[in-house]
């Protein structure tokens, strides 16, 4: 099995994506639905992301 | 004047048979559930997604858990990450016969990868209970 390194950035985004996926499927009745749920997930992953590491970053000053 | 409340009636739980076959197959093949009840693009959209961030894990040298006892932290860590590893199916099944056993290191790498590999499990638990619902006629 290769060995893989990823960024901070690079995991988050590859987590963000495939549980946004799993989440829109398991959680809606429609495709539809199940589509803007996954991009609604994938969304406030990716505000999390930005959001929680700006605080990171000011509070290390 | 007091006016009796109605709750609604809670659904009633399917026979086993019912739904018993579409949930294990689910757990060994994530979505594959969904591909035994006919919804292939659902179940292929599942496995490819819980099976990818499994194999990312384990690339990035990801640990599994095994169940240890100590205090209470320990204890709850080690087993829920050991039922979240093992939620995977023939993922975990398949990487432990080949004798995957990473010790737990430090760096971001391998903590995002221990991460990936129980999510992988804890998404697949949320497969195999939409197998269930479906299996179920609680969902089309």
């Amino acid at each position: 099995m290769p060995k893989m390194t990823l960024s901070h950035f690079e995991a988050a985004f590859l987590f963000s994506l495939f549980a946004s996926v799993v989440l829109g499927i398991v959680t809606k009745k429609t495709d539809r639905d199940r589509l803007y749920y996954g991009l609604y997930c994938f969304g406030c992953f990716i505000v999390a992301l930005f959001g929680i590491g700006w605080v990171m970053r000011l509070g290390h000053g | 004047m007091a006016t009796k409340e109605t709750t609604p009636d809670k659904p009633k739980m399917p026979p086993i048979n019912v739904w018993a076959a579409p949930v294990l197959i689910g757990w060994i093949v994530p979505g594959g559930g969904h591909f035994f009840l006919k919804r292939p693009g659902r179940g292929a959209l599942l496995l490819v997604s819980i099976t990818l961030m499994f194999l990312l894990g384990l690339m990035m040298r990801g640990m599994m858990f095994t169940p240890q006892s100590g205090d209470l932290l320990t204890t709850v860590i080690n087993y829920g990450g050991f039922i979240g590893d093992l939620a995977s199916g023939a993922l975990y099944l398949i990487a432990t016969m080949f004798g995957y056993n990473q010790p737990d290191l430090p760096g971001a790498v391998h903590d995002y990868g221990t991460k990936f590999l129980v999510t992988a499990g804890l998404l697949n638990i949320l497969a195999m209970v939409d197998a269930y619902e479906i299996a179920a006629e609680r969902k089309n």
